[in-house]
């Protein structure tokens, strides 16, 4: 009777600690149908894991999912799993508030890190650890309206390789539509100016781009950076190139599927959405690398996009979980899945394999550009791009400098010093309290 | 009813207000003056995003502040902003008013449609103006193309952007003043106005001489009201529609406030920006209500 | 020229300015409406469409699909309703405090909560406030985003002027009867007031429904959200490209305002003002 009644409370023991699920909150900021999309991985993820439970939310945008972030973080009511851009990396770092996935990595005999892809992992390692674990990864490419370049007469199989090339096919194009489409549609938005850097090698920050240091300056006031000022200002100049207002994604995207822009220079998290805008609109496009001026040198792509953090604070069983559903969603298939459905590329090198094997590339090469790109880059710390804490402040910099060049306000030169002196003092006033 | 209270009779009635202001002062001790309190704390001091690094650095924040070029151009800025779409807000607005209480035909529908706006939240008004004002396929730049043979880049372009954002607040502010203007325009007795409509030539001079002052409290209090809204709420707006730009061109006081918060996590100098507006807003205040009070016409 | 041709001559006037601004005024909505009917392709058209050629609802469904603005229409309506009562009571209350009782430390009282007016909660005040919800437990509720906003210097002062209005000898008579404070303020203040609730009713419902930023600091989850951050979930900025499904969102979070505004102008005409803010 006593034996019977130890067996029942074992088996009542084990019931409720199967029952007791462990529960995991996971924010991110990709909307549209891309909630439903991760929602449907969470709940693949539940269904393999019966153990755990994750509750995804889509927090709204990286700013907004950054702000509600650092309140709960400062009321003690963070979520497990957090999706943070790229330049918010080293303020998270600084933060002091996540586990670093390098750590769980290290005590997880199951994990190969050797799979992922040496680009996005250098970038995303800061003072050699890696602190959070790549998931949406992206960087900058030409989109060019093939359409429109066979109707102007252009080789729609020869997209522009150099600025030069660039500013002719946009003249061309410009001209031969009489301003009813312009050559280049340009989103104002300071992502591609530190894209057109690396892809130079030049640098942004002292310090190695901020890789070997914490940065106490701005250096991109140098010859690659005034190029692409120069550039710019001159197309504008020309009445071969529109910009839109500061960081609008929607309204550039827009000026290329309406026709209005023959080129634009996006993220290849758009592939999938040119793909489907671009039937529905008729007309035909191309991707390729981000152009250079001839004389530069070999530079590479900057991963953009985000990574997946865990905060700390959470009891230990939960932030294994939390390592648990990280690890998921940067495995094969599902980063192949998300590739595919979006435009941002796989981190993984079996990921890249099996896509490659299965002709997919040949199919949908416009989903192969970035890849390329990021795989033929230099490593260096300039193409790697920098890591720098004040980097949302030195954006807005950048880009209200490149909005009074394009209002006649200052010449590229001027504009590029003062965007370069407003960048320091960023760093400067970022570095008060380190 | 309540005998006991009744019963207390002059010494409990003494009591009373403070009773029936309880509610209203615990909400705003708890919810607007004690964060306001925390705000001022914060003004002090400079805080990593985070905040698990703080100094205190005393006024160093306002005199930083005090010394940044962008930060005087947003003051200034918000100076002409304001005072530009407050006073074509009210102008309009009491014009508009006067004329729908003329009991013209028409006047119900004039009257739902010039409402609509109010109903509209700052933040789709915005959406909606973008959309119109896109360069490329918007609707008013297919209307200035058609008519005058241009094309303008409204929001990306000097001066343009700042008329654009003038025109989107008039619109959404403009119907509050008008519904209060109606109705004490509709309070301003006939005689007065059928006197002033019929005598001599000049009939708008007339309205504009004795209406206008005849609705002066009202006009002082909507004055106010705006001057609120412009400082405070025109954040929506500017940042849909125009980010600030082009160049910083259109950054106000609040949207530089919420990029120092918001976008470049800058709490300190935030929390400091917080304290300046508050203390702009005390001052144009008690100037308004010492210079307005002696020209304020009651009834 | 006689009164009655330049009577007829003003009229026209008026006809053509009203006709004019009562047109811009109300395009931008015509064109949301229009724009929210129109199938992807022709979003871009050119000549842009003025008046809906299509009635491509599926822009409707889609915004349903990709927000659930079924629960957020009901979360905003919740919310509105709950602050709306909320600033009624309290403005009442308080209006009448000020309007008819003389007490030590009024004009103080009076420009405390006046002050309030220059501290929205919007700005920074919003991080303090998130920690104060934090501590009473609130975050992610509907008592953070209502409670803090169910007073404002708005509301008592709209009250207070239509009390002082009200003719005292009222209350002197309602005294001599046997009438306490509470039973003249609810059995003859109140009933007076009918008109002037009902416009500050929609006021504040109309703010409350409108709120913003602090909704989307203050909410975690989808089933919290409002309406207002259901189309910026349907903006954000990297998702989508079709016009005709934000301006449908648009047009889901806007309807419920505008219906209410076009159904009770005469109320709101009539009522508000009408012997307020009259010093």
């Amino acid at each position: 009777m006593k034996k019977l009644f130890v067996v029942f409370l074992l088996l009542a023991l084990v019931a409720t600690l199967s029952l007791a699920k462990v529960k995991i909150q996971f924010w991110h900021a990709m909307g549209g149908w891309r909630i439903d999309f991760l929602a449907q991985q969470a709940e693949k993820f539940n269904a393999t894991h019966p153990d755990i439970e994750v509750q995804v939310q889509y927090t709204g945008s990286y700013r907004d999912t950054l702000n509600k972030l650092i309140v709960s973080v400062q009321a003690g009511a963070a979520p497990h799993v957090v999706q943070v851009f790229d330049v918010g990396t080293q303020i998270m770092v600084d933060g002091g508030i996540a586990v670093p996935v390098g750590d769980l990595m290290a005590n997880d005999p199951t994990f190969d890190l050797g799979k992922f892809l040496p680009q996005v992992l250098s970038y995303y390692r800061v003072n050699g650890k890696l602190y959070s674990m790549p998931f949406n990864s992206s960087n900058a490419i030409l989109y060019y309206n093939k359409t429109i370049f066979k109707e102007a007469g252009l080789d729609p199989d020869k997209p522009p390789r150099t600025f030069e090339e660039f500013k002719e096919a946009a003249r061309t194009i410009t001209k031969y539509y009489q301003g009813n489409v312009v050559g280049f549609g340009f989103n104002l938005h300071s992502w591609f100016f530190e894209q057109l850097m690396a892809a130079q090698s030049a640098p942004m920050c002292d310090n190695n781009n901020g890789r070997t240091g914490r940065p106490t300056k701005a250096v991109f006031n140098n010859e690659a950076g005034l190029k692409i000022f120069e550039w710019l200002n001159d197309m504008k100049k020309e009445g071969t190139m529109i910009e839109t207002k500061v960081e609008d994604w929607t309204g550039a995207r827009n000026l290329f599927i309406s026709q209005k822009a023959a080129m634009l220079l996006s993220s290849t998290s758009d592939v999938a959405l040119m793909m489907n805008a671009s039937k529905e609109n008729g007309f035909e496009f191309g991707t390729a690398f981000l152009p250079t001026p001839a004389d530069a040198p070999a530079g590479g792509a900057v991963i953009g996009g985000g990574s997946l953090w865990i905060i700390g604070g959470h009891p230990d069983k939960e932030i294994q979980a939390a390592w648990e559903f990280v690890k998921f969603m940067a495995d094969t298939e599902q980063q192949i899945e998300w590739h595919k459905a979006t435009g941002y590329f796989p981190v993984r090198k079996d990921a890249v394999e099996q896509l490659l094997f299965s002709g997919y590339y040949a199919q949908y090469p416009d989903h192969l550009t970035a890849l390329m790109q990021l795989m033929l880059s230099e490593q260096n710390y300039n193409a790697r791009g920098a890591i720098i804490g004040a980097y949302p402040e030195i954006r807005t910099a950048v880009e209200q400098n490149l909005e009074k060049m394009f209002g006649g306000e200052l010449t590229p030169a001027e504009a590029l010093k003062r965007a370069e002196e407003a960048a320091t003092r960023a760093i400067k006033e970022y570095n008060e309290v380190y | 009813m309540l005998p006991l209270l009744h019963a207390g009779g002059v010494s409990m009635r003494k009591l009373y207000p403070y009773l029936l202001l309880i509610p209203t002062f615990v909400i705003i001790i708890m919810f607007i003056y004690y964060p306001a309190g925390s705000a001022l704390k914060l003004s002090l001091y400079k805080t990593s995003p985070f905040g698990n690094r703080t100094i205190y650095v005393g006024l160093r924040n306002f005199r930083q502040l005090f010394e940044d070029p962008e930060y005087l151009y947003a003051v200034r800025f918000t100076l002409i902003y304001v005072s530009v779409s407050v006073a074509i807000t009210i102008f309009m607005s009491f014009i508009i008013a006067y004329m729908l209480t003329r009991g013209v035909p028409g006047t119900r529908i004039y009257r739902t449609f010039l409402f609509a706006p109010y109903a509209v939240s700052p933040a789709i008004a915005g959406t909606l103006w973008t959309f119109l004002l896109n360069p490329v396929v918007g609707h008013v730049n297919y209307f200035f193309a058609k008519l005058f043979g241009i094309q303008v880049a409204w929001l990306t372009s000097k001066p343009y952007a700042f008329y654009a954002l003038i025109f989107a607040t008039v619109w959404k502010m403009l119907p509050f003043d008008m519904i209060f203007y109606i109705a004490s325009i509709q309070d301003v007795s006939l005689d007065i106005i059928e006197a002033s409509t019929l005598d001599g030539a000049n009939t708008m001079t007339r309205v504009w001489r004795i209406i206008f002052p005849l609705v002066s409290p009202i006009t002082f209090y909507l004055v106010i009201m705006n001057i609120v809204t412009t400082m405070f709420s025109s954040f929506a707006i500017v940042d849909v529609m125009t980010s600030g730009g082009p160049g910083g061109y259109t950054t106000n006081m609040i949207y530089k406030l919420y990029l120092d918060a918001f976008t470049f996590q800058k709490r300190g100098p935030a929390a400091a920006e917080s304290m300046i507006m508050f203390a702009i807003m005390l001052v144009v205040t008690i100037i308004y209500f010492s210079f307005a009070e002696r020209k304020v016409h009651y009834q | 020229m006689t009164r009655s041709s330049k009577k007829r001559l003003n009229t026209i006037l008026i006809e053509i300015v009203l006709i004019t601004v009562s047109f811009i005024f109300i395009m931008p909505i015509i064109l949301a409406i229009t724009m929210s009917l129109q199938p992807p392709e022709s979003v871009f058209s050119f000549p842009p469409k003025f008046f809906p050629t299509a009635f491509h609802w599926k822009n409707y469904v889609d915004a349903f699909n990709t927000v659930p603005f079924a629960r957020l229409i009901l979360n905003s309506a919740i919310i509105a309703v709950m602050i709306t009562g909320g600033k009624i009571i309290t403005g009442t209350l308080a209006g009448y405090a000020f309007a008819n009782f003389k007490f030590r430390g009024r004009s103080f009282a009076f420009s405390f909560l006046f002050a309030t007016l220059f501290l929205p909660a919007e700005t920074i005040m919003i991080l303090p406030l998130f920690n104060l919800m934090n501590k009473l437990g609130w975050v992610n509720t509907y008592w953070a985003m209502t409670i803090p906003f169910m007073a404002s210097a708005t509301n008592t002062f709209l009250f207070r002027q239509h009390f002082m209005s009200i003719p005292s000898s009222l209350e002197d008579s309602a005294r001599i009867d046997g009438a306490g404070p509470m039973t003249y303020f609810i059995k003859i203040l109140l009933p007076l007031s009918k008109a002037i609730i009902g416009g500050a009713t929609i006021i504040n419902f109309v703010y409350s429904w409108n709120m913003y930023l602090w909704p989307l600091i203050i909410t975690m989850e989808d089933k919290m959200k409002t309406v207002q951050i259901g189309v910026r979930m349907l903006i954000s900025a990297e998702s989508a490209n079709n016009w005709g499904i934000i301006m449908a969102g648009t047009m889901i979070a806007v309807l419920p305002t505008l219906l209410l505004f076009f159904t009770l102008q005469d109320l709101f005409v009539r009522s508000l003002v009408r012997s307020g803010i009259k010093e």
